[in-house]
């Protein structure tokens, strides 16, 4: 407009001028999504530039997130907060040109395996105003074994995580030589990890770039002023939200697969009690009532305890609310110290603590929700498999270089929820759907694999009036070369559950197959390594449905029937549909549906996901044990 | 006058078909029809009839004397849009049959649930498993099972099949398997049109090149169907000379090529807009970095010209990202957000006022239109504001309700608790904002500052708010060109013929491969030449062909393409040069730069322009008398002013030389200029508006 530029926009006494609310948050949504697209299409490792595990945000100087576009929400919507809080206990006098290392798990972190790179946004008033925080999941960090996600770590020692509780890094935008080759002389690969961290770092300083010219254009000031406004819309949006929300408390229980650790040989259970107060407009979540720590490496941290809660009530707003310190004003998290969800105690290990556990709170909050009232909640979305797994060796390709990575296949577990279907492509609840799938030719140019099968699994959707997404099987192996595979899954014993007489999803399910064609189960968390000729074959956790199936509108099962998701079998059995030759026999299933209605069927008889994933693996087995031999 | 040469080019869009006529002394004629989606012809045929009318030839006449004629149409990507393109099998590796359901993954809302998953190109039925595998270094894995084929080719049939993709996995590195289906397809499925995924584009990555494929497949029977109508109606009129089509590697083909390969028809028309912006930024000022603004009623179209280049993207999708569906070519980089006239403002639960995504389309419209529409829109706004003359709108042909506006503002203003003029004058500013959110992308990604460009805006929209983006951008130079309503036909009159060839090999900066470049090269080369070749005579004039290579340092997988300098890579320190321009741009685009590092190559292209003979660009303007007598008054509002009485001409009064000093309003039949305060418009010796920001 012809408006003087946003800088000179007066205030109208107390109230922040609309349109320069609106424009200086689609200004720094913007430089965030500029961060992002810089890691994006800068890293090495696939894990950030196919799968997008990674975030990039803005936080106060009063360590509040502002702003995180796109983002993975388990990563942002609590940690940024803290590790800033914890870099200004450490470094009280932070200057423009450094850059801080930080992936403390005691200090603020979502696990060891994400760095995060802190950059302090300094004005030329030489004050400290605004923290770009940049935090990527890595290949390696340098732990005893080549994974970044290993359940069964007993502790920080023997999971060998170097700790960076907020480490500079880089002072007047140079790297510190000493801390860099201490990464170097621990992390597998370093020539990757390095140029991953150089991605990062570009990210960040993206964000610093753009941020001070804002700040310097609009003036601190009016920026500090725009964000109290912005915390207030938000927090008025939440409220909004919650208003229309059905009042009450509800308790919700799920468990963790068993684990070989003290206290978690049968499991680990997960217990959550949601309160929802339309008239206060306030949701609260208390994960008090959880185990100790665990010998393993389980635990959560304060940020990922924080962040499944909210992810689970996020997922349950009937309206968008924007993600940032204003709404969760509204939010009361109530977590206690040494608790498996809750504040973990030195040197209690927390390998694995953005899912596993993390998938567990946030779906119990979400289906506890669902069972206040219909139409509001979800039902629990499937959890990650061995096709999502650490790869390492050495590539006869490239002269036996190294190489490690956390590959990224499968990837379909949504949960049925009060308004759809499953989403069907992503890894666990605490992806918002937002993380992406490696390209099966991408990894196999980069790694020596071949891939084999990456489909889904017919009648693994957990049935519903909105069914959850089915799994998905996935079969890889090495390609010339033994290869080394670390995985550590949850949801091969304890499925995800369904929600308001919906049905749970299928188990997870993982076979070894040897070159002799015998196939083997292989249990939800290990290790393995692969000769060339062997295969691994999983099948990932499907989402559980929302609602009795028999509920489901027809045409939704003819066609999920036409698409090969849904057996004619499983069709009629549990969703009361009578499908013949693709034709809906109205009449039939009208019987049918009145049928179920008085009795529900058994849900083991309807998720043989184990006999679906051998059938998918026998019809396979000619066309993979007939392979060629591998280069 | 009329026995000379002319050169005709038509964009034939979802409502208007856009006619652009121009003759040896470069006199331009544009006329306009509405589209007849069920007889495409038709609608060319009554904007034809409208140039011929205003030259007062008969059709038969100027279409004799019609050299050239360029076509172009956005019916590719409406069917796509719209769910209307054939039905089509997608043939795939055993194993991977979900590769289009599932796409790469990812989503721009998180927690954003009240959409369903997006809907696969083909659906799982029509899709079928083919047992074989190519493995990552092009040997046969596993050999192709032709019986089985057979039978999935005969399910095809069943299923009713209009035309089949083939999309397997490493086809780029040894396409025998795809090949041997496409001979299983024409025997078995005699005359059903087909497409090969290492044919229409050989990159790596199944979904994007499954993608391109099945888009490409399901175009062939409309596209098949439609351009030889035009041409055989063309001819039936009296055409004789030649017929190219619009491409969207930013330039023009033989139509034959697009009947081929209808896949590089999607987007085409867009992609000629920044030709044309390129084209008068060269003659008005200079050289220099150009943005481009195509405003229609429901897109907001932005692309751009970096060192006088059209700039490419791999990453075209049509619908939203991730949501939509990804072409998956090397193509000219347009954004297109939905954001237009008809976007409806609203004031969300916490307040804020908000403006789209949500359209009033044409029915019923802006409130303004008086056709039942009632919600405020961007139109509306600047009607209330004074920017739109309400007995000129559409040149006079439609007439707004005011009163209408001012009611639909009324309401927004008091959610708002502020004032009618100061709501409109929000929702303008609010409406930019997506627009400038869209060129900062956009610029950013190519390490391109705003300041130092000139912003070129087109569509009918263009003249309404462009000074303001500009001035939030901090450009100082705007560009109206006479032809802002018709752009992408105006850039058809100044295309060349451009195609694009890719030859993937892999080789880096630390065992570069002389040899093998060599030969690849050579071999992108020999397919030029018989492209060249195959050209009509006489058509072309200078030939240039110039390469690229996609390269990214070792273990990264999104390319930079960086161009060579000459026509290959002859020794180490031509090697050297190219390393260092890859350094240059990864630090010009991502901040860093990592000398030393390995530098990855993979694929080779060459692209090839013959240069066609364009009209000049003519100093028509300055025949006119000067109108100054014409201007009447007008009342409008500017936050800084209030309330002013402000000057109104009519564009086609103005001599070139003119200067108009805002607030001031130009009205032409396409458009409506509005001069902010603080700006001044100088009309061109080409009779093009360039709008100043004084300095303050």
């Amino acid at each position: 407009m012809s408006t003087p530029p946003i800088a000179e926009q007066p205030t109208r006494g107390e109230r922040f001028d609309p349109v320069a609310l609106a424009v200086i948050t689609s200004r720094i949504q913007g430089i965030v999504r500029r961060m992002s697209n810089t890691l994006f299409r800068t890293a090495r490792s696939s894990v950030l530039n196919t799968a997008r595990d990674f975030s990039c945000c803005v936080v106060t100087r009063d360590h509040e997130l502002l702003a995180a576009a796109e983002s993975l929400p388990i990563h942002v919507m609590s940690g940024p907060d803290l590790v800033s809080a914890s870099l200004a206990r450490l470094h009280p006098k932070l200057r423009a040109g450094d850059a801080y290392l930080h992936n403390s798990p005691y200090h603020g972190n979502s696990h060891a395996g994400d760095h995060c790179i802190l950059v302090p946004i300094v004005g030329a008033d030489g004050e400290h105003h605004f923290t770009a925080v940049v935090k990527a999941h890595m290949a390696d960090i340098g732990n005893s074994q080549p994974t970044t996600l290993w359940a069964s770590a007993r502790d920080v020692y023997h999971e060998g995580a170097v700790i960076f509780p907020g480490v500079k890094v880089q002072q007047d935008y140079e790297d510190i030589p000493d801390i860099i080759e201490m990464c170097r002389t621990r992390i597998r690969v370093p020539e990757v990890w390095y140029a991953d961290y150089i991605g990062m770092v570009g990210a960040a300083r993206i964000g610093e770039r753009e941020l001070h010219g804002l700040g310097e254009e609009l003036g601190w000031e009016t920026l500090h002023e725009y964000t109290a406004a912005w915390f207030d819309y938000s927090e008025e949006m939440m409220a909004g939200a919650i208003r229309r929300m059905p009042a009450g408390r509800s308790v919700a229980h799920n468990k963790h697969d068993p684990l070989p650790a003290a206290g978690a040989e049968d499991g680990v259970p997960v217990k959550v009690i949601v309160t929802v107060d339309p008239g206060g407009a306030r949701v609260a979540v208390d994960l008090r009532e959880n185990p100790d720590c665990l010998p393993c490496g389980i635990n959560l941290t304060e940020a990922t305890s924080r962040t499944a809660a909210m992810i689970g009530v996020f997922n349950s707003l009937p309206i968008a609310v924007p993600q940032n310190a204003g709404s969760f004003r509204r939010l009361d998290i109530e977590i206690r110290e040494n608790c498996v969800a809750g504040i973990p105690v030195h040197p209690a290990s927390c390998s694995t603590a953005t899912t596993g556990i993390a998938d567990r709170v946030a779906n119990a909050t979400q289906r506890a929700i669902a069972e206040l009232a219909d139409g509001f909640g979800m039902a629990e979305t499937g959890t990650l498999t061995a096709s999502v797994a650490d790869i390492s060796g050495k590539d006869p390709r490239h002269g036996d270089a190294p190489f490690v990575n956390l590959m990224i296949l499968g990837l379909t577990c949504g949960a049925g929820h009060s308004r759809g279907d499953g989403w069907l492509v992503s890894g666990e609840v605490g992806d918002g759907g937002l993380m992406m799938r490696d390209s099966t030719e991408v990894d196999e140019l980069l790694y020596p694999i071949i891939v084999w099968a990456d489909r889904i699994v017919a009648d693994s959707g957990g049935p519903g009036r909105f069914r959850g997404a089915p799994a998905c099987y996935v079969e890889y192996g090495p390609a010339g070369a033994e290869i080394e595979a670390m995985w550590s899954t949850d949801g091969y014993v304890h499925a995800a559950l369904g929600a308001r007489g919906g049905y749970p999803g299928a188990p997870a399910r993982q076979f070894l197959r040897r070159a002799d064609g015998n196939v083997e189960p292989l249990p939800g968390w290990g290790e393995q390594t692969l000769a060339p000729g062997e295969t691994v074959l999983a099948t990932s956790a499907a989402g559980a449905g929302y609602g009795p199936p028999w509920e489901r509108e027809l045409q939704r099962v003819v066609r999920d029937v036409a698409d090969g998701w849904v057996s004619p079998e499983q069709a009629e059995q549990v969703y009361g549909v009578v499908v013949r030759d693709g034709e809906l026999d109205a009449k039939a299933s009208e019987r049918r549906r009145a049928e179920l209605a008085g009795t529900s069927v058994p849900v083991p008889e309807l998720l043989d996901v184990e006999q679906r994933s051998r059938e998918i693996a026998d019809r396979l087995a000619p066309y993979v044990l007939a392979a060629e031999p591998a280069r | 006058m009329s026995a000379s040469n002319a050169r005709i080019t038509c964009d034939i869009g979802g409502t208007f078909t856009d006619v652009v006529v121009s003759d040896e002394r470069g006199r331009m004629t544009i006329a306009k029809a509405l589209t007849q989606p069920a007889n495409l012809f038709d609608g060319l045929r009554a904007a034809l009839e409208r140039a011929a009318a205003e030259l007062a030839e008969p059709l038969g006449g100027l279409l004799g004397r019609t050299s050239l004629f360029i076509f172009s149409t956005t019916q590719a990507t409406n069917a796509i849009l719209e769910g209307t393109t054939a039905r089509t099998a997608f043939l795939c590796t055993e194993g991977f049959p979900d590769i289009l359901v599932r796409r790469e993954g990812g989503s721009l809302r998180p927690y954003d649930y009240s959409r369903p998953f997006p809907e696969p190109y083909v659906p799982r039925r029509l899709t079928f498993e083919i047992a074989e595998r190519i493995d990552a270094d092009g040997n046969v894995a596993r050999a192709l099972d032709e019986a089985g084929a057979v039978a999935q080719l005969a399910r095809a049939r069943e299923l009713g099949a209009e035309a089949v993709s083939v999309c397997l996995l490493w086809a780029t590195a040894n396409p025998a398997h795809e090949l041997a289906l496409g001979a299983l397809i024409e025997r078995e499925l005699p005359g059903l049109p087909y497409s090969l995924s290492h044919q229409i584009n050989p990159i790596v990555r199944e979904y994007r090149r499954a993608s391109g494929t099945a888009i490409d497949a399901s175009l062939k029977p409309l596209m098949q169907r439609h351009l030889p109508e035009i041409a055989a109606g063309l001819i039936d009129e009296g055409f004789t000379g030649e017929l190219l089509a619009a491409s969207s590697a930013g330039g023009v083909v033989p139509m034959g090529e697009l009947i081929d390969s209808p896949l590089w028809s999607v987007r085409s028309g867009p992609s000629l807009a920044p030709v044309a912006a390129r084209t008068v930024a060269t003659v008005e000022t200079g050289s220099g970095d150009v943005i481009v603004c195509d405003t229609g009623g429901t897109s907001f179209d932005v692309s751009l010209v970096r060192e006088g280049d059209l700039v490419f993207t791999s990453e075209t999708w049509l619908g939203e990202p991730f949501a939509g569906h990804l072409t998956g070519l090397s193509s000219v980089d347009v954004r297109s957000i939905g954001a237009g006239g008809g976007s409806i403002a609203w004031v969300d639960p916490g307040g804020l006022l908000r403006v789209g995504p949500e359209s009033a389309r044409a029915d019923p419209g802006p409130a303004c239109y008086g056709l039942g529409g009632t919600r405020p829109t961007v139109t509306d706004a600047a009607l209330v504001l004074g920017y739109i003359d309400p007995d000129r709108f559409l040149g006079g042909k439609m007439a707004l309700d005011v009163g209408a506006a001012e009611t639909a503002l009324a309401g927004l203003a008091e959610a708002l608790g502020i004032g009618s003029r100061e709501a409109a004058h929000a929702v303008l500013a609010i409406a930019n904002e997506r627009m400038i959110a869209a060129i900062h992308e956009l610029t950013v990604n190519e390490g391109v500052d705003p300041r130092d460009s000139t912003l070129v805006a087109g569509g009918g929209a263009a003249g309404l708010t462009i000074a303001a983006i500009a001035r939030e951008l901090g450009c100082r130079e705007v560009l109206i060109p006479r032809a802002a309503g018709v752009l992408s036909a105006f850039g058809g009159q100044h295309s060349d013929i451009v195609r694009e060839m890719t030859a993937p090999h892999v080789t880096n900066s630390k065992g570069f491969d002389f040899a093998g470049v060599r030969e690849t090269l050579a071999g992108l080369r020999e397919r030029m030449h018989a492209f060249e070749a195959e050209l009509p005579q006489g058509l072309g004039g200078e030939v240039r062909r110039r390469y690229f290579v996609e390269a990214r340092y070792a273990y990264q997988v999104w390319d930079l393409s960086i161009p060579l300098e000459g026509d290959g890579v002859e020794d180490e320190a031509a090697l050297q040069r190219l390393i260092e321009s890859f350094h240059d741009a990864h630090e010009r685009i991502f901040a860093v730069r990592e000398p030393g590092q390995k530098i990855e190559l993979s694929q080779w292209k060459g692209r090839v322009s013959v240069e066609t003979v364009k009209p000049p660009l003519a100093a028509e303007r300055g025949e006119l008398a000067d109108g100054a007598g014409g201007t009447h008054g007008r009342v409008a509002f500017f936050p800084e002013l209030g309330e002013v009485e402000i000057a109104v001409h009519l564009g086609g009064e103005l001599a070139a030389g003119r200067s108009i000093a805002g607030p001031a309003l130009l009205i032409e039949p396409e458009t409506t200029i509005v001069v902010y305060p603080g700006w001044s418009a100088h009309v061109s010796e080409l009779g093009n508006y360039r709008l100043e920001l004084e300095d303050a």
